[in-house]
């Protein structure tokens, strides 16, 4: 990556986030989920709306997606990200309707279902970031 | 015992500063300056203020403003948003202050330096957290975004319209569409900021790709300016110099499929290409016994042009599916069954997030609109819709 800014880092120490950002340092892709009922509670937060527990934990999902939408961004807004890229929306196989956001360099062919593979990076050491990568 | 505030407050008093890309002034001197004439617009004096009504982003806080123009008899104040869903809540804002018995003239403004000062396009978490170390956190969600370069809210529309067009089949086309309907309206607005400005279906064409298939004249303006109504009851409106602009109903509403955050988790929820506006129509129209049918304008959010399509769609004037065949059917245009944003919008006259949208649908329920809807006794105005949103209907006396 031959960016001259520094991409901005994610915060993985919030309460109710931190789990994801944890297992992504183990190479390891999770939704939050109830664990009384086991719903998918995406994004993650600490109570369970459906059956009204506090139980909540991680599932680890395969790290297969399909494209769910895409847009090439032309227009640069931030320094860190030089144009043209592509920002990704990711529906994760097996966790039908989880969603994550990738980011693809350059303005790649795309059709909505095409299949994605997550990909684990480390741009610092300490913080590990899920990206996705077209399957070829 | 069931409650209704239908018809029971109106708007008495509207005003506005000049729009620009440069004020040059603070947010405060705007929101004074709106408000000073949206008061004197209504016939009162600034101590007959008793409750202010701010968007959650705004600068200027309810004290800042009373401190200004030196409001001695403030008694209650409120915000609501997130952001652009503010508008037509803090009007709701100010009816239940109002029919609840909390206070009697209420003004509600928004002021910004959206193009001088911070700038919702360039992203403003970014903005904000620049030079801190991590993003996100606190419920933001942030830090599933920003670090793969969603940055700002014209990102997340486009890959909304990307959708809209795979489910649906919309084209570009259509959008265009909507972003010249909405600039001939401008064109003919000495207030707007693109006035005298023309643009054709081959300038839109022809013009950049911000965020594909987002063009620039699919986004709306950045502006410096304000806007400031003045709610008070039906009964006292009617001592007012100007008819009263009367809210026949209000409505703010989530959805079942509710996400937290700002703008961007509105991408995790099951369609994207729905929005707590179908719900908020479903209350809005029940509670003012009125359907789509019976408005006879329109002042639709419009932060780009896929918001406005959605937003057809979503209120009942077409199909979900359809807005953009009813878009380029031509319903939008001067003389067309829908006539929106007669004052051109958050596209074409100026980004006021909304609130100048509250205005000209109270011009146009007084006859007074640059570009007045012959025999209108019927406006709805929306507000922004991402996260949980909020609109009106405005109706003759």
């Amino acid at each position: 990556m031959a960016d001259q800014v520094p991409r901005p880092l994610p915060m993985t120490e919030d309460e109710d986030t931190s789990g994801y950002w944890q297992a992504a340092s183990e190479g390891r892709l999770v939704v939050q989920e109830c664990l009384s009922c086991h719903a998918v509670l995406h994004l993650p937060k600490p109570f369970c709306h459906h059956c009204e527990s506090w139980d909540v934990g991680w599932r680890e999902v395969s790290g297969d997606g399909t494209v769910f939408s895409w847009t090439v961004v032309e227009h640069q807004v931030h320094a860190a990200f030089p144009v043209p890229y592509t920002i990704v929306l990711v529906e994760l196989v097996d966790a039908p309707g989880a969603r994550l956001i990738g980011h693809l360099d350059g303005a790649p062919e795309l059709t909505v279902g095409q299949p994605l593979r997550v990909r684990f990076v480390e741009p610092e050491p300490g913080v590990t970031v899920p990206t996705w990568e077209l399957v070829s | 015992m069931s409650y209704s505030h239908r018809g029971e407050c109106s708007i008495s008093g509207i005003g506005a500063t000049d729009f620009s890309r440069k004020s040059g002034r603070s947010v405060v001197a705007l929101a004074s300056e709106a408000a000073t004439r949206a008061i004197a617009d209504a016939g009162l004096e600034r101590s007959d203020i008793d409750g202010l009504v701010r968007s959650d982003y705004d600068a200027v806080q309810h004290n800042d403003l009373a401190y200004a123009l030196g409001m001695d008899n403030i008694s209650y104040w409120g915000a609501t948003g997130v952001g652009g869903a503010a508008p037509c809540g803090m009007v709701a804002q100010a009816v239940a202050a109002i029919v609840s018995g909390q206070a009697t003239n209420v003004l509600v403004y928004r002021a910004l330096n959206g193009r001088s000062g911070l700038r919702f396009g360039r992203g403003t978490a970014m903005q904000q957290a620049a030079g801190a170390p991590r993003l996100g956190g606190g419920g933001s969600y942030d830090e599933y975004f920003l670090p793969y370069g969603l940055l700002a809210p014209g990102q997340m529309f486009a890959l909304i319209a990307q959708r809209h067009m795979y489910e649906f089949g919309t084209t570009s086309d259509d959008l265009g569409r909507i972003a010249v309907a909405v600039r001939q309206r401008a064109n003919s607005n000495p207030a707007a900021m693109m006035y005298e400005r023309p643009m054709t279906m081959d300038d839109y064409r022809q013009s950049r790709v911000i965020s594909s298939p987002l063009r620039l004249f699919d986004y709306c303006l950045e502006s410096d300016g304000a806007c400031a109504v003045v709610v008070t009851s039906t009964e006292r409106a009617r001592d007012a110099p100007k008819a009263p602009a009367v809210i026949r109903a209000v409505a703010q509403s989530g959805s079942p499929d509710v996400q937290g955050g700002k703008t961007f988790p509105a991408l995790m929820r099951p369609t994207i290409t729905t929005y707590p506006s179908k719900y908020a129509a479903d209350r809005l129209y029940a509670r003012a016994g009125l359907g789509p049918a019976d408005i006879d304008v329109a002042q639709i959010y419009d932060c780009f042009t896929i918001t406005v399509l959605l937003e057809l769609e979503d209120y009942g004037f077409c199909a979900k599916g359809e807005g953009g065949p009813f878009a380029s059917s031509g319903a939008l245009d001067p003389g067309g069954s829908l006539p929106i944003n007669t004052a051109g919008g958050n596209l074409s006259e100026a980004y006021i997030h909304g609130m100048n949208h509250v205005l000209e649908g109270v011009r146009q329920i007084r006859g007074e609109s640059v570009n007045q809807v012959a025999g209108a006794s019927t406006c709805l105005v929306t507000s922004g819709i991402p996260p949980m949103t909020s609109a009106l209907i405005l109706a003759e006396q």
